[in-house]
């Protein structure tokens, strides 16, 4: 039964709970606006490494580097995306 | 065929190590499919007319249950993906039940979260902020759906021809879906609900 439940899986699950317990603080604490985003941009982007690396095993195979490269790619353009989006519809009108 | 014994079952040929980066690749293209929801979110936000903020319609209650149900089932696939990797073919199909299981129930707190929102004022069609809201929701929820009925097909292949390179191939490739769909969920959690909260 313990072969089935491997530590490096277990404690994954156990900080990835942490995490979103860390950014229910934003609900439960009255924050800034400023300190509540930063606190939800590092719990968020935590969370989805700690689900890339460990679950979705993305550096182990030998296109790794492609695995890489596909991923990063999507994430720049996201980035690109919603700031672009923010800056030409929001901020660039205060 | 030429199978590598030295790799995990689901990379051990050339076609499953390249479904699998071929995978990837799709997965980046969905990085950037949900990031122009979340940019149409983010600037239709405010954009509220007569109808609800999402402060008045949020609750922390089902969001909760959905994060801790999605968390949850992306550790068993996990531990699914494990089992599949030691060879135990029961406790793997075990676990992916168990995943899907849980990915039901989510998609049934969902659906009471829409009939809660409709019931509440906030439909499809009241303002560009519920538009938005329901749209990206509605996508992320639609993967989801999608993705039960995958895994239940995957399940019946495994079942019926155990664990080959090619079903080993498919599972973990489900597996990488339904991860990724956790991962929309976590930002989703972050920005939609708790920003909207804050």
């Amino acid at each position: 039964m313990k072969e089935l439940f491997p530590a490096k899986h277990v404690m994954g699950f156990v900080f990835s709970l942490i995490l979103t317990g860390v950014a229910l603080v934003v609900y439960f604490m009255d924050m800034s606006f400023t300190a509540g985003m930063t606190v939800l941009l590092i719990t968020a982007f935590a969370q989805a490494t700690l689900q890339v690396v460990l679950f979705m095993h993305a550096g182990e195979s030998t296109d790794k580097g492609s695995i890489y490269v596909s991923v990063i790619y999507g994430i720049v353009i996201a980035i690109f995306t919603v700031l672009g989006t923010l800056l030409a519809m929001i901020w660039g009108y205060v | 065929m030429n199978i590598n014994k030295t790799q995990p079952l689901e990379y051990s040929t050339e076609q499953g190590r390249l479904n699998i980066l071929g995978f990837w690749i799709f997965i980046g293209a969905e990085v950037m499919l949900f990031a122009t929801l979340f940019a149409s979110y983010f600037t239709l936000f405010d954009r509220t007319g007569n109808g609800p903020s999402g402060s008045e319609i949020f609750e922390i209650t089902p969001v909760l249950i959905e994060t801790l149900l999605l968390l949850t089932s992306s550790f068993t696939i996990g531990l699914g993906v494990h089992a599949m990797r030691i060879g135990n073919k029961q406790a793997m199909m075990s676990f992916f039940i168990v995943t899907l299981v849980l990915g039901a129930a989510f998609l049934g707190v969902e659906i009471y979260e829409f009939v809660h929102y409709v019931n509440v004022g906030a439909g499809l069609q009241v303002s560009a902020f519920t538009s938005i809201l329901l749209t990206t929701l509605g996508t992320h929820g639609l993967h989801v759906t999608f993705g039960l009925f995958w895994g239940i097909m995957i399940l019946m292949q495994v079942k019926k021809r155990g664990l080959t390179p090619q079903t080993a191939n498919k599972s973990f490739i489900f597996s990488l879906y339904w991860h990724f769909l956790d991962v929309v969920w976590i930002f989703i959690f972050s920005f939609v609900y708790l920003k909207g909260m804050m």
